[in-house]
């Protein structure tokens, strides 16, 4: 690598850290308390239209089950608005998309698992949030500050999960990370010359580490030699293309699920509202079937975010394979990155300074 | 090549920027009258607030309580609530901010009084009425008090009748209201009037502050 190309590599993290640094402290800002009336955050644009639509679509959704009380058509009505609402709201904070997105670009991940993350931590939002209602308002009869209460426990159980699996990430990436520069070291040290010149000779066997790190931490069989026939032999599969025993292997999924369960345990505080109102309009079940239909809205708003996260990936890795060392080295110094990200989150998350969702003033 | 890896650096790090950026989130609409309460001496002793939350939210507060009438909560029954509301309301300063001749007070206000509950039973919905007692109270050419959820998941909004009055006020004392979400509205889109049925609604104007102004010049 030139020193000019260094020096704009240099410049572009320096980029990514002030970006998502002021991103975070506007975040932790706003949420400071009574100082928070220094500032205020006026969203225009893109996401004030986004923002206003998704208020008027959750407006509309009061109007629609009262509707259906009476009027059957109604009720289709609702799960568009329901739909669309999902499709809107998931913009907004919570709703894992920013964890899950940098999950998936710490990780080697297909596009499809980015699918199955995104929908399966949807759906589990969805799912607390009628399981807690039910239990909660239709069984025990619990007011709405029992309720608060427990949506409170639940998400600092998600954001302690969110933590640790930034911790795990983080530890995982950081060996990756470390290993690659001491075989970079090794390199430049004994083959800098061919390696540099040479890179076409070394695009499918020699430097090819990139490829199989998901899944283990402790494995060390593969860090700087492995061979494309080698992973094979690999009990955990390969990431070379989505195949579907990837995710259903035992280790796919113990893997998927801490992110599934870590993002989706806190349910949305609009649906439990939108659930409550329909259990007191009598219509409980339309309630929950919105409920339902809102978290395939979310999913997919989700899913394409973390569509984009994926191939931002693949073309970084496409990338790396060009530029043997140094390539992948950045490789799992963006995945470093990506997991302190999630690290990151957690933290901030768990300890107030960004608040996720607020339930009204409960 | 490496100008691409950069762009895609950059590209992602605006994708997380704005994943936050998009904070503002409301699940609670508030349509507002507020009145300020002059004491006989021409200074402002409180605001008094009366908050009325839109039906979703009012039936979500009102889930588990007790009632002896279906369909009707009396002041009594939604005295536990009132009190829960005026306590949760401490952490978050009441989502009321004073500027005293222009000047940004911290902690003007003291614990709230005469605070309850009423449910109108024709709207399903829950009002709240409590009073901030400024700690000293304010004699000033102008007064601005300004009421918004800095993390927007409240909206706040006006009462399009008497959204905020004088009480007991000099005689050269003026008030005017300010709704900068109609503002935004009104340039960011045009929509459905029957979106509109009430000020609170409109669910525009993410953490737009809802300014009253006293002049006594």
């Amino acid at each position: 690598m030139t020193r000019g190309a260094k020096a704009r590599l240099f410049l572009g993290i320096v980029v990514l850290a002030v970006l998502a640094a002021s991103a975070l402290s506007q975040e932790a800002v706003a949420q400071s308390g009574p100082l928070a009336a220094l500032r205020q955050p006026a969203p225009a644009g893109f996401f004030g239209w986004l923002l206003s639509k998704q208020a008027l679509f959750y407006r509309e959704l009061s109007g629609l089950i009262r509707a259906a009380k009476t009027d059957g058509t109604a009720l289709w009505a609702l799960m568009g608005i329901s739909f669309i609402y999902g499709i809107f709201h998931s913009a907004g904070p919570g709703h894992g998309k920013a964890v899950i997105s940098s999950y998936l670009l710490a990780n080697e991940e297909t596009w499809r698992r980015g699918l199955t993350l995104s929908f399966a931590s949807a759906l589990l939002q969805a799912l607390t949030a009628v399981a807690l209602v039910t239990v909660a308002a239709v069984l025990l009869g619990a007011t709405a500050k029992m309720m608060g209460d427990t949506v409170h426990v639940i998400e600092t159980v998600s954001y302690a999960l969110i933590v640790l699996l930034g911790a795990r990430l983080l530890w995982v990436k950081g060996r990756a990370f470390s290993r690659t520069l001491q075989t970079a070291k090794a390199l430049s040290a004994t083959g800098h010359a061919d390696c540099i010149h040479d890179h076409h000779a070394h695009d499918h066997h020699t430097h090819d580490h990139h490829t199989h790190d998901h899944c283990h931490a402790d494995d060390h069989s593969h860090h700087d030699h492995a061979h494309e026939d080698e992973v094979d032999v690999l009990p955990w599969g390969h990431a070379h293309g989505p195949e579907p025993e990837e995710l259903a292997g035992p280790c796919g999924w113990r893997r998927g699920v801490s992110a599934i369960v870590a993002v989706g345990l806190r349910p949305c505080s609009g649906a439990i509202i939108v659930l409550v109102f329909a259990l007191a309009q009598g219509l409980f079940w339309a309630g929950i079937a919105s409920t339902f239909v809102m978290g395939i809205g979310t999913a997919i708003t989700v899913a394409a975010i973390a569509t984009l996260a994926v191939g931002a990936k693949s073309v970084a890795k496409r990338f790396a394979a060009t530029r043997a060392g140094y390539g992948t080295l950045m490789l799992r110094g963006v995945e470093v990155g990506a997991a302190v990200a999630v690290l990151a989150f957690g933290v901030l998350l768990l300890t107030g300074t960004m608040a996720s969702e607020r339930m009204g003033m409960f | 090549m490496i100008d691409r890896f950069i762009s895609l650096i950059a590209g992602l790090s605006c994708l997380l920027a704005t994943t936050l950026e998009a904070s503002a989130h409301p699940h609670v609409w508030v349509t507002m009258s507020t009145d300020l309460v002059y004491a006989p001496d021409g200074s402002v002793t409180g605001v008094r607030h009366a908050w009325t939350f839109d039906d979703m939210f009012s039936a979500f507060a009102t889930q588990g309580l007790e009632q002896k009438t279906k369909d009707q909560f009396t002041r009594e029954e939604l005295a536990p609530l009132a009190k829960v509301n005026v306590d949760s309301l401490q952490e978050y300063a009441y989502f009321t901010y004073a500027k005293v001749n222009g000047k940004r007070q911290k902690d003007a206000f003291s614990d709230p009084i005469d605070y309850y509950l009423n449910y109108d039973p024709k709207e399903t919905v829950l009002t709240l009425h409590f009073t901030l007692p400024f700690k000293v109270p304010v004699k000033a050419k102008t007064l601005d008090v300004e009421v918004y959820d800095p993390e927007f998941f409240i909206d706040f909004g006006f009462a399009e009748k008497d959204a905020a009055r004088l009480v007991n006020a000099p005689a050269q004392c003026a008030i005017s209201v300010a709704k900068p979400r109609d503002e935004f509205f009104s340039a960011a889109v045009r929509l459905d009037k029957s979106f509109m049925a009430s000020e609170a609604n409109a669910g525009m104007g993410a953490s737009f502050a809802n300014r009253i102004s006293v002049s006594c010049p």
